[in-house]
């Protein structure tokens, strides 16, 4: 039995300061030679404080909270990217994760080049992207465009393009962070419906955004984080019903 | 480490994409392309041949291959090196995208480098068999075993330093400079018989560059086979490199991301 879930208790993550202050040689040498008193002390930042959430097959999670809430850092962390400094992470299924966008495209290559790259990246072979380069150009629905460099493409063809990509190479865990609103509201109905299959196969899906329309359209779930701690998580509506009452 | 060296070879396509596509950027809009990593090393070679030739009063047709064979390989290193150290910070955008393990990188930086290395080899095949008929044979054959022991050697020395390049970003240029260092007391350009007679046999005798060379330049200069003595050290630099990446790795690994 392989059902996906993630599943985090009391997770903790710092991000090391030293990556703050000690840029370079120099930096660390004066360290050494300036006395204790005069040091200017850069703690550790705490960017997640003893979360603890379970999300099971099929479930749609909207994490809402402030910019420096800490959202796409526990987005980063489920997809394996950070180091917890404590805690429990378990992540059960291929993760697929939509994180920045304009990172991984390369800007020469043109829109059908980097389906193919973004693919290789995502780990599968040419074999398989082969195959699947026409339907995600299909989804994707860019026209000529399709065969021009990427550098040409606006913020929200690029989406379309990313989206396509990330949400048809196939995985068990989809993490999106902040990009689903930069496409236009034709493109938006095809993602929600691309979304609402992608829960019909069971699949799991965090989504980070401050468009809070869009969130409660696909997510049941709302999860609310304020200074890397969890303050809410229940049904979306309440979730965002709690997260404005807090914000004002 | 099995575990890890597995999903470097899952992430296969991924790199070898990125190596290719470093490639073909590199030459991009060029007219002699690719042919330009054939082309100046021997453009140098016939240059520095020609001047050392007359100064050292040495035959100059043996003694080009012996300076082909010695700057493509320290190219190779160099690149390697400095190029390595900076294989994390350049493949920042991959890094925080996707977990890949990092060495794929290192192993791109040297893939690519390994490549050039390997077209560049052409012409000093066609030049040592012209000039040096009588070297060619079954030796030969070993000549081939110079680019799996110099990618043993290269890759976990390219990744060590990206792990230290991440964190301490002066290390390209101190390395540059280490290396121009390292240029001087290796036999790249200047015949070994010059450091022996100088007294500086150790400076031949303990250099890995030394042995990894002879490699490729006993076949084809001397028409010998390399002695067992030259793939110990060769292997043995490449176990030290393979340890220290692996403790480094250890480590570090996780925590590069925060670096970047």
């Amino acid at each position: 039995m392989n059902i996906n879930h993630i599943s985090l208790s009391n997770v903790n993550l710092h991000y090391v300061a030293a990556a703050y202050k000690e840029r370079s040689l120099k930096s660390l040498v004066s360290k050494v030679l300036v006395s204790k008193k005069n040091r200017q002390v850069v703690a550790d930042i705490h960017a997640l404080k003893n979360i603890s959430i379970e999300i099971t097959n099929g479930e749609r999670v909207g994490l809402l909270g402030r910019n420096g809430a800490g959202k796409s850092t526990l987005l980063k962390t489920i997809a394996g990217l950070y180091p917890i400094s404590s805690g429990n992470l378990i992540v059960q299924g291929k993760v697929r994760s939509l994180l920045n966008l304009s990172l991984g495209f390369e800007p020469d290559a043109t829109g059908r080049e980097n389906i193919f790259y973004r693919g290789l990246l995502l780990g599968l072979s040419p074999f398989v992207m082969r195959k699947k380069e026409s339907e995600i150009v299909e989804f994707a629905d860019l026209g000529e465009f399709i065969d021009y460099p990427i550098k040409t493409y606006s913020a929200g063809m690029m989406v379309r393009l990313a989206f396509a990509i990330t949400t048809s190479v196939g995985g068990d865990v989809l993490l999106l962070d902040e990009i689903i609103g930069a496409g236009d509201a034709n493109f938006m109905t095809k993602a929600k419906q691309r979304i609402a299959s992608l829960i019909e196969k069971s699949e799991i899906l965090v989504l980070a955004s401050h468009d809070l329309v869009t969130m409660s359209a696909l997510c049941q779930r709302g999860v609310v984080l304020n200074h890397g701690e969890l303050i809410y998580d229940g049904p979306i509506s309440s979730a965002i019903e709690y997260y404005k009452c807090n914000e004002s | 480490m099995i575990e890890y060296l597995k999903d470097v070879w899952t992430a296969r396509y991924f790199w070898t994409h990125l190596t290719m596509s470093d490639l073909r950027s590199r030459w991009r809009r060029s007219f002699f392309g690719m042919f330009w990593s054939v082309i100046q090393p021997l453009g140098l070679t016939l240059l520095v041949s020609f001047v050392f030739s007359r100064i050292f009063k040495i035959d100059f047709t043996s003694y080009a291959p012996y300076i082909l064979s010695g700057l493509i390989v320290w190219e190779f290193s160099v690149t390697c090196v400095v190029g390595g150290s900076l294989s994390f910070v350049q493949a920042d955008a991959y890094i925080k995208q996707c977990r890949h393990p990092l060495a794929i990188y290192s192993l791109r930086t040297m893939l690519t480098a390994l490549l050039v290395l390997i077209m560049a080899t052409g012409p000093l095949f066609v030049w040592a068999v012209i000039a040096m008929p009588q070297n060619f044979g079954i030796t030969w054959l070993a000549t081939v075993l110079i680019f799996p022991i110099l990618a043993l050697i290269m890759w976990p020395l390219a990744t060590l330093l990206a792990y230290i390049g991440v964190r301490f970003r002066d290390l390209p240029p101190a390395l540059s400079l280490v290396m121009q260092a390292l240029y001087f007391v290796s036999p790249v350009y200047f015949e070994t018989s010059m450091f022996r007679r100088g007294g500086l046999d150790a400076l031949v005798d303990y250099n890995p560059l030394y042995h990894v060379l002879q490699i490729l330049r006993a076949p084809l200069l001397e028409g010998q086979f390399p002695t067992l003595n030259n793939f110990l050290y060769s292997l043995g630099t490449a176990l030290i490199f393979t340890l220290l990446a692996c403790l480094a790795g250890r480590k570090v690994e996780k925590e590069v991301i925060f670096y970047l």
